[in-house]
C-alpha cells in the first residue's frame, strides 16, 4: 500500500500541487453490547481506504476512496488537486506551509500490548462483558436494565507526503463499560456507571480496579446509592470535580478554543490571547499524543494525519496561554511549530486541528486537603459528556455526586448539570490533587463538524473550583 | 453511480451477494445493505475555502442462526468487500454462543412506498456553485453591522441510495438526495461572543441563499449586549421552533422508539391511550411527506415506510417500531428502521447496527403567533432560541433535564426586553409536555428529521 500512496503523491505533485499527503487506514471495530440477558451488537467492521489531500497555494481540496485500485486511488488524487485549484480564487485567506524534514516512523512507534485484542477470539470478550453484568445484577437493587459493552478498534495506518515521510504504525483502542439503570420507589430511574478504555491490551481488564468484577460491583453499587440520592440544590457553590469530569472540562470547554483553525479565523475567545493570563496558577491544560500510558492511561497517537510527529503541548501553563493546537496551515499562520494535532476521524475525511490527550496537569492537594477546601458544595463525578459554544459557554451532566459540608461529604446527589463560562471558571480554579488519571475509549469520542467519533483521551486529577453553576431542582 | 442507474446498481450488488451468502449455508437468514452516498461539499471560514468530494459506500451483512446473529460490515461495494462482510458475520453468528431470545428473523416483504421528490438540477451542482453560494452568503452577512464579525458558510449537494435483500424474500432498493447551504455569524463586542446561524436544505428545489445571510448577522448582532436574569426559579419559557424541535426530538422523539418502549424503560411503556400531553399537542412521523428529507421509498432493513401518529390531541397513540421491536411487542414494523439513526446521523449508515429512529416528525401548528404568545406573558419570561446545549445528554428513563440555552431574550409584561446571559434551564419533560401553555403557528422545517412551532412552557426552573 505504501508503493500506492507514493504513487498518489506523485500524481498530485505531477499535476502541479504544491504538496500532497497521501494517507491509508486497514482498521477493524469490534462492538459486543448486551443488555440485560441480550445480545444487542456483536459486531465487526472493515474500515479501509485511501484519503487524498492536494494543496494549491495553501488551500487544500480533498477527496477518497474505499478502493484500493490503483486507477480509482489516481483519480481520487487528480479530484483532490482539481478542487484545491478551483478554491484558490475564492480564498481570502490561504495556508500554506513550509516543507519539512521528511519522517521515517519505527517498529517501536506502536505499542505491543500483552494481549492484543486481535489475537483473542470473541468467547474471550464476551466472557469480560458478561462478568460485568453478572457483578452488577449481585450489587445493584431495583434493577430496571444492565447494559455491557465492549468495544476495539485496532488496524494499520499508514501516510506518505510531499516532504518524503513515510509512515506506517498501529492504532489501538480497547473499552469496557457497564450502565445500570435503577428506578426507585417514587418511580424515578438512576444510574450508575463505570468504564475503562485506552490504549492497551486485554491483560488491562485483569489489574485492579480494571476486572469486570470490579467494575460491575462499582456500577451495582452506585446505582443502590443513587437510589437513596436527592436532587442537587441549585444555585452556585464551590465545586470538586473528579478526574473524568475535569477531562471533559479540559476537553470540550477548553481543548476546542485552543484548536488553531477556530482561533486563525478569529472566532475563538482565544483568538489574539497568547501570553495571556486567563487563569489562576492552578490551571494547566497539556495535550499531547504521546503520554506515559503505562502510568496514566490515555491514547496513543505517535503521528497525527499530516504525518507530524506528535508532542506534550503545554497550551496553558499556569493560567497563561502558551500555545495553540494546530495543523501544519495553521502553525505556519500563527508563528508556532506544528504540534501533531491533524487528525480526520476517517478516510472519509480530511484532518483538521483535533485534540489527542487533553488534560489538566495535576497541583499538590492530597484528597482530604481537596475536600477541606471544598468546604461547602458539590463533589461532582463522572459524566454523560458536555457541549460549548464558540463563546465559551459549556454544559456537562455528572452522572452522580456529593453534597459536602464543612469539609465532610453529606449525602449522595443525583445527576447534575455544571454550567458557565470556561474563561470565567479557569480564572475560579483554586487547587487540584496529586494523582493523573487519563481516559479514553472506543465508545463515545469527540465530534467537530461532520467528524464524529474521533478516539481521543482527556483526564485530569480532582480540581477544585470556586463559583460553579448548577441546574437541577429550585430550593 | 450514476442517479439513473443506481437503483440498478445496488440491487445487482445485494442480489448477487445474497446468492453467495446462502452457499455458506443454505440453513441461515441472511441480510445484505448496500449503501451509496456521492457528496460534495464546499465550505468558506473567514476566507478558508475547503473543498471535499467523494462516494461513500459501504455494505452490511447480518447473518442468523437460529437466533444467534452476526453483523459485519465492511467499506466499499465491490464483490469482494461484500462477500467478505457475509463471511465475517456468518462466522460470527455461528462461532458466538450467544443467543438474541427476542430474535425472530428479518424483516419480510411488504410494500414499498413512495420515494420523494427530487430536483435533478441538484445533480449539475459543482464545487463552483457551492463557493458561489458560499462568498454570496458572506457577502450579505457582512452588509449588516460592523459588529458582525466572523463569518462561517458552507454549502453541499448530495445523491446516493441503498438496496436491501434478504433471504425472506425483501428485494428493494431506493434512492434520496437534497442540496443545502448554511451560515453561522459570530458577533462581537469587547469581550462577548454571540453567534446565530440561518439554513436553507432541500430535496426537490436548488437551495435559495436570499436572506440567510442578513439574517444569522441580524440574530447575531441582536443577542449582543446580553444582561444578567439574576433570577433563580419558576418561569414561563417560550421555546422558538429550534430549541422546540431539540426539545420534541430529546423527549418524545427518543421515548416513543421500540426500544426503550419494551424494555421498560421508557416511562410511555404502559401509557398507550393515555393523556400524555396537552390536548392541542398531536405530532406524527410522516416517512412519506414527499419533499421531505426522511421520507424513502424502504427503510434500512427493506420495510416499506410509512405515516404514523404518535400522539393525537395529547393522548398517546403510538410507538415507532423495526422489525426487531415490532416482533418483540408484538405488532408490526412502522417502517422506522434506521441505521445510525437519530437527528443528527452520520455520514456511514452501514456501519451501523439496524435501530428505531424518527423519519420526519410533524408537530401540528397552533392558533396563536408568536407575538400573541410573547404578549400574553404576565409578569416575567424567557424566549429561548439556538440549540440549547446538553438537550440530548438527558435520560430517556428519567425525563429530567438540564440545559444551557445561550440565545435567551428577556420578556416581561408581554414585551420583548433585549437578550440575556445564558440561562440553565431544568425540569421534567414528560411533565413539560402537560405544561404546554401555548403552541404557536409558526411551523419551521427544520433539517433534523422535524418540523414544528413555537412551543410555551410554564414552571421550569430557571437559573441566571
Amino acid at each position: 500500500m505504501l508503493e500506492l500512496l507514493h504513487d498518489s503523491v506523485e500524481k498530485g505533485q505531477a499535476l502541479g500541487a504544491d504538496f500532497v499527503e497521501s494517507r491509508y487506514e486497514d482498521l477493524t471495530l469490534r462492538t459486543l453490547q448486551r443488555s440485560d440477558d441480550t445480545w444487542k451488537d456483536i459486531q465487526v467492521k472493515s474500515r479501509m481506504g485511501f484519503a487524498i489531500t492536494c494543496y494549491v497555494e495553501g488551500v487544500s481540496g480533498f477527496s477518497f476512496t474505499p478502493s484500493p485500485e490503483k486507477k480509482d486511488v489516481l483519480e481520487a488524487t487528480e479530484r483532490a488537486y482539481r478542487m484545491a485549484k478551483a478554491s484558490v480564487s475564492a480564498a481570502k485567506l490561504k495556508l500554506p506551509f513550509d516543507e519539512r524534514q521528511a519522517v521515517t516512523s519505527k517498529p517501536s512507534d506502536s505499542l505491543r500490548p500483552k494481549i492484543h485484542p486481535r489475537d483473542e477470539n470473541i468467547d474471550f470478550k464476551t466472557d469480560l462483558v458478561n462478568r460485568c453484568v453478572e457483578q452488577a445484577h449481585e450489587y445493584g437493587e431495583n434493577i430496571r436494565n444492565v447494559k455491557g459493552l465492549y468495544g476495539e478498534l485496532y488496524g494499520k495506518k499508514m501516510l506518505v507526503n510531499g516532504d518524503g515521510s513515510e509512515i506506517d504504525w498501529d492504532f489501538l483502542v480497547a473499552d469496557l463499560r457497564i450502565i445500570v439503570t435503577s428506578r426507585t420507589e417514587g418511580g424515578a430511574m438512576v444510574l450508575g456507571y463505570e468504564g475503562h478504555g485506552g490504549t492497551w491490551g486485554l491483560e488491562k481488564y485483569k489489574t485492579k480496579g480494571f476486572t469486570p468484577e470490579d467494575m460491575g460491583r462499582e456500577a451495582g453499587e452506585r446505582a443502590t446509592e443513587q437510589l437513596e440520592a436527592k436532587a442537587c440544590p441549585a444555585g452556585s457553590f464551590r465545586a470538586l470535580c473528579e478526574e473524568r469530569l475535569v477531562g471533559v472540562l479540559a476537553h470540550e470547554s477548553f481543548g476546542h478554543l485552543s484548536e488553531a483553525d477556530f482561533v486563525v479565523a478569529g472566532g475563538s475567545p482565544l483568538t489574539d490571547k497568547l501570553g495571556k493570563r486567563l487563569g489562576t496558577e492552578h490551571a494547566t491544560i497539556i495535550d499531547g499524543g504521546v503520554p506515559d500510558i503505562e502510568k496514566y492511561g490515555g491514547l496513543w497517537v505517535p503521528f497525527d494525519d499530516q504525518g507530524t510527529p506528535s508532542s506534550m503541548t503545554t497550551v496553558l501553563d499556569e493560567g497563561v496561554l502558551k500555545h495553540y493546537l494546530h495543523n501544519r496551515g495553521t502553525a505556519k499562520k500563527l508563528g508556532q511549530d506544528p504540534t501533531g494535532n491533524a487528525r480526520a476521524v476517517n478516510f472519509t475525511f480530511p484532518p483538521i486541528p483535533r485534540m489527542t490527550n487533553t488534560y489538566v496537569a495535576p497541583g499538590d492537594l492530597n484528597e482530604d486537603e481537596a475536600l477541606e477546601l471544598l468546604d461547602r458544595g458539590v463533589y461532582a463525578i463522572q459524566t454523560h459528556g458536555g457541549q460549548v459554544t464558540g463563546d465559551g459557554s459549556f454544559l456537562f451532566k455528572a452522572i452522580r455526586g456529593y453534597w459536602v459540608e464543612d469539609g465532610e461529604i453529606k449525602y449522595p446527589i443525583r445527576e447534575v448539570s455544571l454550567s458557565g463560562n470556561i474563561l470565567q471558571l479557569l480564572g475560579n480554579v483554586l487547587g487540584a490533587t496529586e494523582e493523573l488519571q487519563l481516559f479514553s475509549g472506543y465508545f463515545g469520542g469527540c465530534g467537530k463538524g461532520d467528524q464524529f467519533p474521533l478516539p481521543t483521551g482527556l483526564g485530569g486529577p480532582k480540581v477544585i473550583i470556586d463559583d460553579v453553576t448548577f441546574g437541577g431542582e429550585s430550593q | 453511480m450514476d442517479y439513473d442507474s443506481i437503483k440498478d446498481e445496488l440491487l445487482a450488488a445485494v442480489d448477487s451477494a445474497l446468492k453467495y451468502a446462502k452457499t455458506l449455508d443454505p440453513e441461515a437468514e441472511f441480510e445484505v445493505f448496500v449503501y451509496f452516498n456521492n457528496s460534495m461539499e464546499a465550505e468558506i471560514e473567514q476566507g478558508v475555502v475547503t473543498a471535499k468530494d467523494g462516494a461513500i459506500a459501504g455494505n452490511t451483512v447480518r447473518a442468523a442462526i437460529g437466533n444467534r446473529v452476526g453483523f459485519a460490515c465492511a467499506s466499499g461495494v465491490t464483490t469482494d468487500r461484500v462477500k467478505m462482510s457475509a463471511k465475517e458475520a456468518h462466522e460470527i453468528a455461528s462461532s458466538v454462543k450467544v443467543e438474541d431470545d427476542k430474535f425472530e428473523g428479518f424483516c419480510d416483504p411488504s410494500e414499498p412506498g413512495r420515494e420523494g421528490e427530487f430536483d435533478e438540477r441538484i445533480l449539475e451542482l459543482g464545487t463552483d456553485d457551492l463557493i458561489g453560494a458560499c462568498v454570496s452568503m458572506t457577502k450579505d452577512a457582512k452588509t449588516v453591522d460592523e459588529r458582525a464579525k466572523i463569518f462561517s458558510a458552507s454549502a453541499s449537494a448530495s445523491y446516493g441510495g441503498y438496496a436491501i435483500a434478504n433471504t425472506r424474500g425483501v428485494l428493494a432498493a431506493t434512492r434520496f438526495g437534497d442540496n443545502n447551504c448554511s451560515i453561522n455569524v459570530q458577533a462581537i463586542k469587547g469581550e462577548e461572543r454571540r453567534s446565530a446561524f440561518s439554513l436553507d436544505i432541500a430535496r426537490n428545489r436548488l437551495f435559495e441563499i436570499e436572506g440567510l445571510g442578513q439574517d444569522a448577522a441580524e440574530k447575531a448582532v441582536d443577542l449582543l449586549g446580553a444582561k444578567k436574569l439574576d433570577y433563580t426559579g419558576k418561569m414561563k419559557t417560550i421555546w422558538r421552533p429550534i430549541p422546540a424541535a431539540m426539545y420534541i426530538q430529546a423527549s418524545l422523539g427518543q421515548s416513543a422508539l421500540g426500544r426503550p418502549v419494551v424494555e421498560g424503560i421508557s416511562p410511555l411503556s404502559d401509557m398507550m391511550g393515555d393523556t400524555i400531553a396537552h390536548e392541542a399537542l398531536t405530532i406524527v412521523d410522516d416517512g412519506q411527506k414527499p419533499e421531505s428529507l426522511g421520507t424513502k421509498a424502504i427503510d434500512h432493513e427493506g420495510h416499506g415506510q410509512m405515516r404514523n401518529v404518535i400522539v393525537e390531541q395529547g393522548v398517546l397513540k403510538g410507538f415507532l417500531f423495526d422489525n426487531y421491536w415490532a416482533r418483540a411487542f408484538g405488532v408490526e414494523s412502522t417502517g422506522n428502521c434506521t441505521r445510525g439513526g437519530g437527528p443528527i446521523a452520520g455520514g456511514t449508515p452501514y456501519e451501523y447496527s439496524v435501530g428505531v429512529a424518527v423519519k420526519h416528525l410533524m408537530v401540528s401548528p397552533g392558533e396563536q403567533s408568536q407575538e400573541d404568545i410573547i404578549d400574553s406573558v404576565d409578569g416575567k419570561g424567557l424566549v429561548i432560541d439556538g440549540f440549547p446545549l446538553g438537550i440530548f445528554h438527558t435520560n430517556v428513563a428519567t425525563g429530567e433535564f438540564s440545559v444551557v440555552a445561550n440565545a435567551v431574550y428577556l420578556v416581561e409584561n408581554g414585551e420583548l426586553k433585549g437578550s440575556v446571559q445564558p440561562v440553565s434551564v431544568s425540569g421534567d419533560f414528560y411533565q413539560g409536555l402537560k405544561n404546554i401553555a401555548a403552541i404557536g403557528n409558526d411551523i419551521e422545517v427544520l433539517p433534523w428529521a422535524i418540523e414544528n412551532p413555537t412551543l410555551a412552557f410554564d414552571d421550569f426552573t430557571v437559573v441566571g
